[in-house]
């Protein structure tokens, strides 16, 4: 399979955002990384709503309205609605795909009426489980991809998935500050999963004139984030959360080599790296997404993205509307800010701003930063002899950068964490094969369910 | 462009008291148990084995277990809760002491008798179990006997296993709310039954308010709490007495 061996920016200062090398166009009039940046809400349904097809729908109907009354109440000029299935609308496909077509009858509506442009992005949930059933050939993911046929045909612009590959050995070594698994797990098997899973789904989207847009690791190096958590939590150390980062973006790669052309998904915090690579439009999150969950990159990880959104925000009341009107209007006017400066020529102005702000803040901020990113996407491109030489190749390169920047401060613990982790990534066997050999027989004994023969080993 | 000071811009509360030296508080005059004592906070899993084995041949089993396993594994908690260990240590620690209690109770010829059992389960429809498998190695760790349902679980299994285990308590996880909507029914259905013990679930975006709403739920806002929480239904904690200490 090709992999990437070059970059698509000639520099770190050359990425920006808004503007992608390689933009997208699916919609309404929706350019993804032409020049612009437009907000991507994502809408969840209240508790109960999926106890039927018909409440569910309802429930998408509602939100949908109140998210694009207010891009014309306040003059937003464009949005990306995604469909992130619960867990129902993938297990009943022709419930995504009715969200999907209503979704964009009522998108037309407004852009024959108003001229709003939009788009559709649908995300499938994946609900495999890799410790208990052939990922590869289960019924889940016989029954993800009739619900990737169901919402492209329903009228989703954009496919993406989230997927899991590699997640039941993850789960066991992030919690155990296990570097040689979670490079095993996510570098390895994630990498050979999306490389199955993706190139069914980029036929399907070319089946029906969608796009392929991307996959996250949410279900793995975003784990590692989340409970590294903030300054006060002692789940997982921050070092060990950022090298798991790293390792992610080779591995989120792989759709794109597969042919996906982007937008990434938003909860992919890896994406900076990948656009460098790829030169890919891409979605990011921060502090819009606080609504979902608490991060150290708020005003950071908008320093390079196409598409800005919110995480996922559930439909109640607020005082100032809808939660999902109110979460429209807020990625509104962030993503105004950021056009108005990319139209006053302050873009770079604006980027230092949002780096300054979060890059010394923790230890994600600092390897998402563009210039460390792009030295992390350097490292995977000159290692694309294997997923995992470029997979161990990121971590090293993210290692030694949090190792060598004095104004990095971290805690002793820290420190120890990552030194640990960086002597384990040192001393591994530099061929894939000789590593996955080794992970084979230490897992297959550790990790209860675990079947390498599943993702082809 | 590189600031030459942040400090106006955030404050690394992190790092407040990070560089204090925190000591290993608990030790064993006989060699042999120290090591593996300190084998257990270390969490070697690789030297546990062969220690436990050698100690085996001239040792009571329950010495090495009580004087220790446990007490190793009780000098983590107190690190864990003191700031200076993160999960991990304990986690790998938890993993070292099981081993070694298994060799012991293989020499003893019979289980140990635990503190309770637990009933454990991630919600129908839900697959992520990362909070569940680490809730279940803090009561193992604790000396509790877990039943571990796994993910995806039916709310008929649930209160089936309750029914038939009889635990001290139920656990429940989910990621999603639109998963979650199962701790409710599982709450009526044990509750029809007359099982009035606590229903702690957690997870995701699961919230304080939803599970405090129907009757048994405790709301577990991380897994932390899951050893203090058992701890305090062991010595006769009602699921409202719980609820209130917790929620």
């Amino acid at each position: 399979m090709a992999r990437y061996d070059k970059m698509a920016y000639g520099s770190a200062a050359e990425m920006i955002f808004g503007s992608a090398k390689n933009p997208i166009t699916y919609g309404r009039g929706f350019s993804v990384g032409a020049g612009y940046v437009y907000p991507e809400l994502v809408p969840h349904p209240r508790p109960g709503s999926e106890k039927s097809q018909k409440s569910l729908v309802k429930e998408y109907e509602k939100m949908v309205i109140d998210v694009l009354d207010r891009c014309v109440a306040i003059g937003i000029p464009g949005i990306q609605i995604e469909l992130e299935h619960v867990y129902q609308m993938t297990r009943n496909p022709t419930w995504g795909g009715e969200i999907a077509a209503q979704t964009k009858r009522l998108m037309e509506d407004y852009h024959r009426k108003y001229g709003l442009k939009s788009a559709i992005r649908a995300t499938i949930a994946d609900y495999r489980k890799p410790d208990e059933e052939k990922i590869w050939d289960s019924e889940a993911l016989r029954v993800m991809l009739q619900s990737f046929e169901a919402s492209a045909a329903g009228g989703a612009d954009n496919l993406s998935l989230e997927s899991v590959g590699g997640k039941e050995v993850t789960d066991y070594t992030i919690v155990r500050q296990d570097i040689r698994g979670v490079l095993f797990g996510i570098g390895v098997l994630g990498s050979l999963d999306m490389e199955h899973v993706w190139s069914k789904i980029v036929g399907i989207a070319k089946k029906h004139g969608a796009t392929p847009g991307g996959d996250t690791n949410c279900a793995q190096a975003n784990v590692a984030m989340f409970m590294a958590g903030g300054y006060q939590d002692r789940s997982v150390p921050h070092t060990f959360a950022a090298l798991t980062r790293s390792i992610a973006a080779a591995r989120s790669l792989v759709a794109y080599e597969q042919g996906a052309k982007g937008p990434s998904k938003d909860c992919g915090y890896e994406d900076p790296i990948i656009k460098a690579i790829s030169g890919v439009p891409i979605a990011m999150e921060g502090k819009a997404s606080a609504c979902a969950h608490s991060d150290l990159v708020g005003n950071l990880a908008a320093a390079c993205c196409d598409l800005w959104s919110n995480e996922a925000v559930e439909y109640h009341d607020m005082f100032g509307g809808t939660t999902v009107a109110v979460f429209t209007e807020i990625l509104g006017y962030d993503v105004a800010m950021m056009n108005s400066a990319i139209d006053l020529g302050k873009a770079k102005d604006l980027q230092d701003i949002l780096v300054a702000s979060d890059k010394y803040r923790g230890m994600h901020g600092f390897i998402l930063a563009p210039d460390n990113a792009y030295k992390i996407g350097q490292a995977i491109v000159a290692n694309s002899q294997s997923y995992y030489a470029r997979a161990r190749a990121a971590a090293i390169k993210a290692g030694e950068l949090m190792q060598q920047d004095s104004k990095l401060i971290m805690s002793s613990f820290e420190r120890e964490a990552l030194d640990s982790s960086m002597r384990t990534l040192e001393s591994l066997p530099d061929k894939e094969a000789d590593f996955i050999s080794e992970c084979v027989e230490l897992y297959k004994k550790q990790v209860k369910g675990f079947e390498p023969k599943n993702y082809g080993l | 462009m590189t600031l030459a000071s942040y400090a106006n811009i955030l404050t690394r509360y992190d790092l407040i008291g990070a560089s204090e030296v925190k000591e290993i508080k608990v030790t064993s005059k006989d060699t042999v148990i120290q090591e593996i004592m300190q084998c257990v906070i270390e969490g070697d899993t690789d030297a546990i084995g062969g220690l436990v084995e050698k100690a085996l041949i001239n040792m009571d089993p329950l010495k090495v277990i009580d004087e220790g396993l446990i007490k190793g594994m009780g000098e983590v908690s107190r690190l864990w809760a003191d700031g200076t260990y993160y999960l991990p240590q304990v986690i790998i620690a938890s993993d070292a002491m099981l081993e070694g209690i298994d060799l012991c109770e293989a020499k003893l010829g019979k289980k140990m008798e635990k503190k309770g059992v637990v009933v454990t389960h991630t919600a129908e429809g839900d697959i992520h179990d990362l909070g569940q498998k680490i809730v279940n190695a803090l009561f193992r760790a604790n000396g509790y006997e877990v039943i571990d349902l796994g993910k995806d679980v039916p709310v008929d299994d649930v209160v089936a296993a309750v029914k038939k285990y009889k635990p001290l308590m139920v656990t429940g996880t989910a990621l999603m709310t639109t998963t979650m909507t199962a701790f409710e029914k599982i709450s009526n259905q044990l509750t029809h039954a007359g099982i009035d013990i606590p229903f702690v679930c957690g997870g995701g975006a699961v919230s304080n308010e939803y599970v405090t709403a129907y009757k048994l739920g405790v709301y577990g806002k991380d897994a932390q709490q899951a050893p203090k929480m058992i701890s305090d239904v062991s010595n006769g904690f009602s699921w409202q007495e719980l609820r209130e200490k917790y929620n």
